[in-house]
């Protein structure tokens, strides 16, 4: 069966002497793992349409019980280019796939979330200085996974409360807090919880209007990447890799 | 006939029936990294390299001895460094003929989402080889990817306090190839990196 749509390609892992496996988000299909023959091959007719960010047009064949279709055309509708272009926004890029990788299942089709992750890119692609369209994406990822924290009042008896349990995803009370069966929390300020339910509710393109702090962003940000982390039972390698290079590089991670 | 203990093993496998030069230089590596009690039942040539091949203490190309062939080869431009991802690269540039430097090896290249940070790769060691101060220029000839890229541009940050020349090789299209199938990207960084020919 020949399946035609568009993704973007998130991941790609080397096989053999020149082969890949790589990853792709698909707007018909969902999140697929499709084998390329020979791409690493320097007159490759993959060319550079396999390299992270690259939203194309593919074509691949095998059906669902395939377990590794065959990616036999992929032709660039928008290369990214931008994100490729410099450490820091490489970095800050890597981060929304490697976030969609370990949230969304194989073959689970999310359309608006493709579109949101290929307007994210394109906001990066823009403005790659700002953090906010990290946090944006990430918490509508959550939503389209199923995953979204519950910050709006104590989860048991809907009072108010700000203490976010990990364990449990929400808010708990005092009065709820069950002493000794919670010990991972984070206290978070009220201004955090608002910012959180107004990106959580807000369409997508409206989101552009909002513009939070930057003490805000990464209040709500570290939340989210534990939360991320948490639910995925997996740490972010790329918050680890970009903690390394600061730590070598201090701010001076430079661009061109 | 190549040199060295590698480019005799690759020559042994070419002898053999319907390997070409590429499958050798192929499995010549593979062996490198294959469980010893499995290289030991193949040929003498096989365990020979097996016993002997280990990393070269200054560039980590793969050697026989505490250094390699090109590091102590004084007839070689000690002032540059051709920075690779792999020890395999070398054998691909030094057939073209047109360096004479030095080497070093990163054994890898950097991947966030692969949880290849810097410190994983041989990047502090090239630092060091350059604050020794005898290096004028640092090429970087890692892969025309996105990986290879980021690393060549963490590599000349972690270089830009000493003050010398690094560069990046250049992009562009294949030779033998056709301008017809050349995506965007290629065909952008070749028209970026243009030269004059008068
Ligand atoms: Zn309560
Ligand atoms: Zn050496």
């Amino acid at each position: 069966m020949r399946n035609i749509t568009e993704g973007i390609i998130l991941k790609s892992f080397p096989l053999g002497e020149a082969d890949l496996i790589v990853t792709i988000y698909t707007l018909d299909y969902g999140l697929v793992r499709v084998f390329a023959k020979s791409p690493r091959k320097t007159k490759s007719r993959f060319g550079s349409s396999l390299e992270p960010f690259s939203y194309n047009k593919i074509t691949f064949l095998g059906n669902e019980d395939n377990n590794l279709p065959r990616l036999i055309q992929a032709d660039i509708i928008y290369p990214f280019q931008s994100l490729r272009d410099n450490l820091k926004c490489y970095i800050k890029s890597t981060e929304i796939l490697e976030v969609t990788l370990n949230l969304q299942p194989e073959r689970l089709i999310v359309k608006e979330l493709f579109y949101i992750l290929l307007d994210t890119l394109k906001k990066l692609d823009s403005e790659c200085n700002t953090n906010r369209w990290n946090l944006f994406y990430k918490i509508k990822l959550l939503k389209y996974s199923g995953l979204a924290p519950e910050l709006s009042g104590c989860v048991i008896c809907n009072c108010a409360g700000r203490t976010f349990y990990i364990h449990e995803g929400a808010v708990i009370c005092e009065d709820c807090f069950i002493k000794g069966d919670y010990p991972r929390k984070i206290s978070l300020s009220q201004g955090a919880i608002n910012l959180y339910i107004t990106i959580l509710k807000w369409n997508w393109d409206n989101l552009h209007r909002i513009k939070p702090s930057d003490i805000l962003n990464s209040e709500l940000n570290n939340m989210i990447d534990r939360h991320i982390e948490y639910r995925s039972e997996r740490n972010l390698k790329t918050k680890w890799f970009n903690f390394k290079v600061q730590q070598v590089m201090g701010s001076s991670v430079t661009t061109p | 006939m190549s040199e060295g203990i590698i480019g005799r093993l690759i020559d042994a496998l070419t002898s053999l029936p319907g390997i070409g030069r590429k499958t050798a230089q192929r499995l010549a590596f593979f062996i490198l990294t294959m469980p010893k009690d499995q290289a030991e039942a193949i040929a003498s040539a096989i365990i020979d390299v097996k016993n002997k091949a280990c990393f070269c203490s200054v560039c980590f190309n793969i050697t026989s001895s505490e250094t390699c062939e090109i590091c102590s080869n004084q007839s070689r431009d000690q002032s540059k460094i051709c920075v690779v991802e792999e020890p395999s690269n070398i054998m691909v540039i030094e057939r073209a003929r047109v360096f004479d430097g030095l080497y070093h090896v990163l054994l890898g290249s950097l991947s966030p989402i692969d949880g290849i940070t810097p410190d994983r790769l041989k990047i502090e060691e090239l630092r060091q080889r350059v604050a020794k101060g005898n290096i004028t220029e640092v090429i970087l000839a890692t892969n025309p990817n996105t990986k290879g890229e980021m690393t060549a541009q963490y590599v000349a940050d972690v270089l830009k306090p000493f003050n010398i020349a690094v560069s990046r090789i250049a992009y562009g299209l294949p030779m033998g190839g056709d301008i017809e199938f050349a995506d965007e990207v290629t065909m952008s960084r070749s028209l970026q990196g243009r030269k004059s020919i008068v």
